[in-house]
């Protein structure tokens, strides 16, 4: 067996040594292209993804969010929830917040929106919002008259607002009458306005919590969500076990399960175009080496024969265009990674933007490309391989003189 | 040395089968250097394959040193081709991509020998056929007469028993011709080496010891060349 490997290697080396250096070249370049297909748009789905996950974390979930348990429509003692959760080790910060329905009017132009109702205060540790206002202030504690609107409902948002009805001249200082789903009305001063260029968030309208809470007659500290941020980003999972520990009896989510949940649905037609794309790669990838090879094959038949002729054993020869295919992909595959990470330094620098402001870079995923790295010499041991097998087992006055 | 019994070839089969060989039988002894010899379609090719174990036969028996060749299984066929048997084809069959010395030391590789061996095999096969100042070469690089001598050094680095060579003049010009039939004479006389060759050139017999002429799949002469070049039976 290691004779045969040895002869295999020699008849590989003879061949890709004094061989077409066009064609090898050629062949080699086709493999890079085969080898980025599979992992570039992944990559760019994994920006995609991180992107999107990041503004779950940022705004609506924190790194973990605490919700009703069953049908209940309200945390009923968030203050206790609140309590239990900020005494756990490992947690920095965690608030409670109230989202409600209403519409906003402001001189005959109405849209509907959720108003979420936060302690303005204890935001600073743990959402963007604070962070996010483009005009005016954000609220304070004593903000019992006034609203932050997203952008998009503001009006004053270039990238998204074509797509949605918004309250045209609304700006700081305006002022704006909201009817909650329960039917109380009550008009506001704009505050602040603010752009996270996600519609999550410019889509949004925040009050105190406080206003929800008198607005719907909530008793007793309820809240919709109870939002945690941890000391340790990584260790979320851990923490929401200890939370549940402590004796919190409600739902309890990490920012990747509602990620996973809500993303999945957004990012499902991307895996799909990614899976096919993937698949159509490995297709195309496989029946190049199999041409390639098989080419190579019917252009030297004569020579295995001779090959097989003088001794050489048939396993000898499935090595040597093994070891052929072998090098065909790896260099294929190399010359694919420098292809690939000349691409991530150019998008690292120059990243793809979307409606201007959503800056999606790629993610180098090394389980991706060892995945990648992987199936493609799986790939080329097969392809490779099993033409040469199938003549290698001809018989000599076959493969040499056609008989 | 290699005994031959009534060795048929038909291709097809019934009335319309071609009887390439029809019952062929001879010995060859250790260290002959016989020339087959017939016209086109006499089966001499048919029969020197057969005897290189590329071939089967359809009938008879055919044993080399005593053993039974006729009928082994295909992976120790390979096996006695790569250590009993040379074979010089009549267009050199050499691998275009390897150099000189790596087209002869790639048997010895298969062999086992470590690299370096093999090289050094390949070096005094070589030099036996004058080609030892151009191991490097690549057969386009070398002139057809060199590239026989490179396919005769490597039938004979592995020190086969017995060495066939199939028209191994046909694509050579006289003096390359002379040369490339210096090389077998020299084997024989100064090694030993048992050479069967196939050639319809009736000048080569003045290098072997004896001839075996076929006609229609049948020999109808077999004879001794007591000094070479003059017939004696």
């Amino acid at each position: 067996m290691i004779d045969d490997m040895r002869v295999g290697a020699l008849i590989a080396a003879s061949s890709i040594k004094r061989g077409n250096k066009k064609t090898l070249a050629f062949i080699i370049f086709v493999l890079s292209l085969i080898f980025m297909n599979l992992v570039f748009l992944p990559s760019m789905i994994g920006g995609m993804t991180v992107l999107f996950t990041g503004i779950m974390q940022d705004y609506p979930f924190g790194d973990i969010v605490i919700e009703p348990s069953g049908d209940n429509t309200y945390i009923n003692d968030a203050d206790s929830v609140l309590q239990k959760t900020r005494a756990v080790e490992g947690v920095r910060a965690a608030t409670k917040r109230l989202d409600v329905g209403a519409s906003i009017e402001h001189k005959q132009k109405v849209v509907g929106v959720t108003i979420t109702g936060m302690i303005p205060t204890e935001e600073y540790e743990i959402s963007q919002y604070p962070y996010s206002i483009i005009e005016g202030d954000f609220l304070g504690d004593l903000s019992r008259d006034e609203i932050i609107l997203g952008s998009i409902i503001a009006g004053t948002s270039t990238t998204l607002g074509d797509i949605y009805d918004d309250l045209g001249e609304a700006r700081v200082g305006s002022l704006v009458d909201v009817t909650y789903s329960n039917g109380v009305k009550r008009t506001y001063k704009v505050k602040g306005i603010m752009e996270g260029n996600f519609e999550l968030v410019d889509l949004n309208a925040l009050v105190h919590y406080k206003e929800i809470e008198e607005v719907y007659g909530l008793e007793g500290s309820k809240a919709t969500s109870v939002v945690v941020r941890v000391d340790q980003p990584g260790s979320e999972d851990q923490i929401k076990d200890k939370i549940r520990d402590a004796g919190v009896n409600e739902q309890i989510f990490t920012w990747a399960d509602k990620s996973e949940t809500l993303i999945r649905q957004a990012l499902q037609s991307m895996g799909a175009i990614n899976v096919m794309s993937e698949f159509v790669s490995l297709i195309v990838g496989a029946a190049l080496i199999l041409i390639i090879i098989y080419i190579n094959i019917l252009n030297r038949k004569k020579e295995i024969g001779i090959l097989k002729a003088i001794g050489i054993t048939p396993r000898s020869i499935v090595f040597s265009y093994a070891f052929l295919s072998l090098f065909y992909v790896c260099s294929g595959i190399v010359a694919g990674l420098i292809l690939y990470f000349s691409l991530m330094i150019y998008f690292q620098a120059n990243p793809v933007v979307f409606y201007e402001t959503m800056i999606i870079r790629p993610v180098i995923d090394p389980v991706l490309l060892i995945r990648s790295i992987i199936t493609m010499l799986i790939l080329s041991v097969i392809a490779g391989t099993l033409p040469a097998w199938s003549v290698s087992k001809e018989s000599i006055l076959k493969a040499i003189w056609g008989r | 040395m290699i005994v031959v019994k009534d060795l048929k070839r038909y291709y097809g089969s019934g009335e319309t089968a071609v009887k390439a060989l029809n019952g062929v039988s001879f010995e060859i002894k250790k260290g002959e250097f016989v020339a087959i010899m017939g016209a086109s379609g006499s089966g001499k090719t048919t029969l020197l394959r057969i005897l290189a174990l590329l071939d089967d036969a359809t009938e008879g028996k055919y044993t080399i040193r005593g053993l039974q060749v006729s009928n082994l299984p295909e992976a120790e066929r390979s096996y006695y081709r790569l250590t009993q048997v040379g074979y010089v084809f009549q267009d050199y069959a050499l691998i275009n991509e390897m150099s000189a010395a790596e087209n002869v030391y790639v048997l010895s590789m298969m062999e086992g020998k470590s690299k370096k061996e093999a090289y050094m095999v390949a070096l005094e096969a070589l030099d036996k056929v004058g080609l030892k100042d151009k191991p490097d070469r690549v057969p386009d690089e070398l002139s057809g007469g060199e590239k026989q001598r490179v396919a005769i050094a490597r039938a004979i680095a592995k020190k086969p028993d017995i060495m066939f060579a199939d028209e191994p003049c046909a694509n050579l010009d006289t003096r390359n011709s002379q040369q490339v039939l210096e090389v077998f004479k020299e084997l024989n006389d100064k090694y030993g080496q048992t050479i069967v060759m196939v050639t319809h050139e009736p000048w080569h017999v003045n290098y072997v010891d004896r001839v075996i002429t076929l006609e229609d799949g049948k020999i109808i002469s077999d004879e001794i060349m007591s000094e070479r070049g003059e017939n004696n039976i």
